[in-house]
């Protein structure tokens, strides 16, 4: 069973340091490095080959230069990308961000956990949209 | 020479003296006439007699309409009679008292001396026309330096010398200066309400923004707390009590936090209306509270509830507060009692009878629990009130506040009544229909 590519694009170092600290050890995901907005996420996903692209992508939608919503876009935009799952995640979550981010092609919308326990159970289900452990 | 002098001196006083006696005859003369002028003119007089050089003269007042007379003389508005050459044959003091000159002068004047120039094209057009048709139009009269807005109605007055025109004359100052204070004020009121709204606006985004920027760092706040919380047996007693409070506040914080959330999305103006079964809404609601009713061994008596049309999620909201409320502050040596009941009004009023087809529901809410001082009932609706200290019963004081915003939404009425330790009534209005929204 191949453990799931996943990126983070936050800008928040602590949230960075947390989310890496919290989930790191879990054998069923690979931590790929985080970047820090929107834009630095396009730029590293362009120089990976097709093996290197990864199975989710966690966006913060509060990102300077472009938010997670206005990547979202992007991403859904370019072919090679559009087939990954993409999560927006954010501390404050309500039912316009939720629709505006299902309609641009977002697989969900989480909140940010405050608690380590959080975290596991968030990734826990962020994998069930990524399917079972392809076995390529 | 200084003789003379005294001589010519007492002769000019002489003449003085006559000048002054035949002035004063004069003067009683004219205060005659002027008398008998005013006699005519209010009707005192129908007919006189005057002596001219053919011996006594009778004089008698054509068309003697005494009533008439007096009616026209003690308007308000001016009145002139014109002949086919638009000249004044008669007029009221009051027209003249509107142009500032005296009767007397007036009389004889072209009328259209009195029409300001710049109406003079349409006083001759509404002139002409009003030989055929009675007719009405605005000008400005002259009066003295003056420019005064009035009203002309000219209609044709059939006298034994032929056609005459009868003019009444209304000062329309008073109108006008009314509708330019009118024009005003709404100026005034649509520069107000602009700025109203412009602020409420910014109100609304402030507190949107307050509340998302501030969750950042409680969260924080709540996530770095937590994980000391952990390690917790590194710290001494009174450090894992500090920490214990920080946990609290930050949790209440958040709480504060998406309630004004809350409230403040509630003035958006893009509600939803839909129908629906309040008997269904308190069901689901009695669900989700399955736990806290079990706990408190809580009875809820529901009685039958009307279908309305209303923004569900908002309603859900206001009988989520009541319900949550009248469980929460529940007395401690009985088990609370909760009852929901409601009947038709007449009115949009809590004193409006009960009307089987009325277009308004009345639904209350009865608890038997601590109740509150019924003179707290405004402090329960406001922003931030609390009646009950934090540390008996949590809250952030913005539930009702939250209540009372959606019922308005709804054009409804909510209000409380209740007494100290033995419960309290939440009593809610709303229509059946929603309409203009």
């Amino acid at each position: 069973m191949n453990p799931k590519k996943v990126l983070l694009a936050e800008d928040d170092m602590d949230d960075q340091k947390l989310f890496h600290d919290f989930l790191h050890h879990r054998s069923d995901i690979v931590l790929l490095c985080a970047v820090e907005n929107g834009e630095e996420l396009l730029n590293t996903l362009k120089t990976v080959d097709s093996e290197g692209l990864p199975d989710l992508i966690i966006l913060d939608q509060n990102m300077p230069k472009r938010n997670g919503i206005q990547t979202l876009q992007v991403l859904k935009k370019e072919e090679r990308f559009a087939e990954i799952s993409v999560v927006i995640y954010s501390t404050h979550t309500d039912q316009q961000l939720v629709n505006e981010a299902i309609r641009n092609g977002a697989s969900k919308v989480v909140s940010k956990p405050i608690s380590k326990e959080g975290y596991g159970k968030m990734m826990d289900d962020l994998l069930k949209l990524v399917g079972p452990s392809s076995d390529q | 020479m200084m003789q003379n002098k005294e001589m010519k001196y007492e002769d000019l006083l002489r003449q003085l003296e006559d000048q002054t006696n035949e002035l004063r005859n004069l003067q009683y003369q004219l205060d005659e006439a002027n008398e008998t002028i005013e006699a005519i003119r209010t009707g005192q007089i129908d007919a006189l007699v005057v002596h001219g050089h053919e011996g006594h003269k009778l004089y008698t007042l054509r068309s003697a309409d005494q009533s008439y007379r007096v009616f026209i003389e003690k308007m308000t508005e001016g009145a002139v009679t014109l002949n086919r050459q638009g000249v004044i044959v008669y007029s009221n003091s009051q027209f003249a008292l509107l142009v500032t000159m005296p009767l007397s002068k007036v009389i004889g004047l072209p009328f259209d001396n009195f029409i300001s120039p710049e109406n003079q094209d349409d006083y001759r057009k509404l002139l002409s026309k009003s030989w055929t048709v009675d007719s009405k139009g605005e000008a400005n009269l002259i009066a003295g330096t003056e420019r005064t807005p009035v009203q002309l109605s000219l209609t044709t007055l059939e006298l034994e010398d032929g056609l005459a025109l009868s003019v009444i004359i209304t000062d329309l100052s008073y109108q006008k200066a009314i509708q330019e204070q009118l024009k005003k004020n709404n100026k005034q009121l649509e520069l107000t309400n602009q700025k109203l709204e412009a602020s409420n606006h910014d109100l609304q985004q402030f507190a949107s923004v307050a509340s998302h920027d501030l969750q950042e760092p409680v969260r924080k706040i709540q996530i770095f707390s937590r994980l000391l919380k952990n390690n917790e047996n590194e710290l001494s007693t009174d450090s894992q009590k500090y920490l214990g409070k920080i946990i609290d506040s930050s949790t209440r914080m958040k709480k504060l936090i998406i309630d004004i959330l809350n409230y403040s999305r509630l003035s958006a103006n893009d509600l939803s209306m839909e129908s629906i079964d309040l008997n269904e809404l308190v069901k689901e609601l009695v669900e989700d509270f399955e736990l806290l009713i079990n706990e408190k061994q809580a009875q809820i008596i529901v009685g039958l509830l009307p279908r309305i049309e209303a923004n569900k999620g908002q309603i859900r909201q206001v009988f989520q507060n009541i319900l949550s409320n009248a469980l929460k502050f529940s007395a401690t040596d009985r088990p609370p009692v909760i009852n929901v009941q409601a009947r038709q009004l007449a009115r949009k009023s809590f004193d409006s009878v009960g009307d089987q087809y009325g277009p308004y529901h009345l639904i209350c809410i009865q608890d038997n629990g601590i109740g509150f001082d019924d003179a707290y009932v405004n402090n329960i609706f406001a922003l931030f009130e609390r009646l009950n200290s934090k540390s008996k019963y949590e809250g952030t004081g913005i539930g009702m506040a939250i209540a009372k915003k959606i019922i308005e939404k709804h054009s409804g009425l909510i209000t409380a009544t209740a007494k100290e330790g033995f419960g309290a009534e939440f009593k809610i209005i709303l229509p059946t229909k929603q309409i203009d929204i």
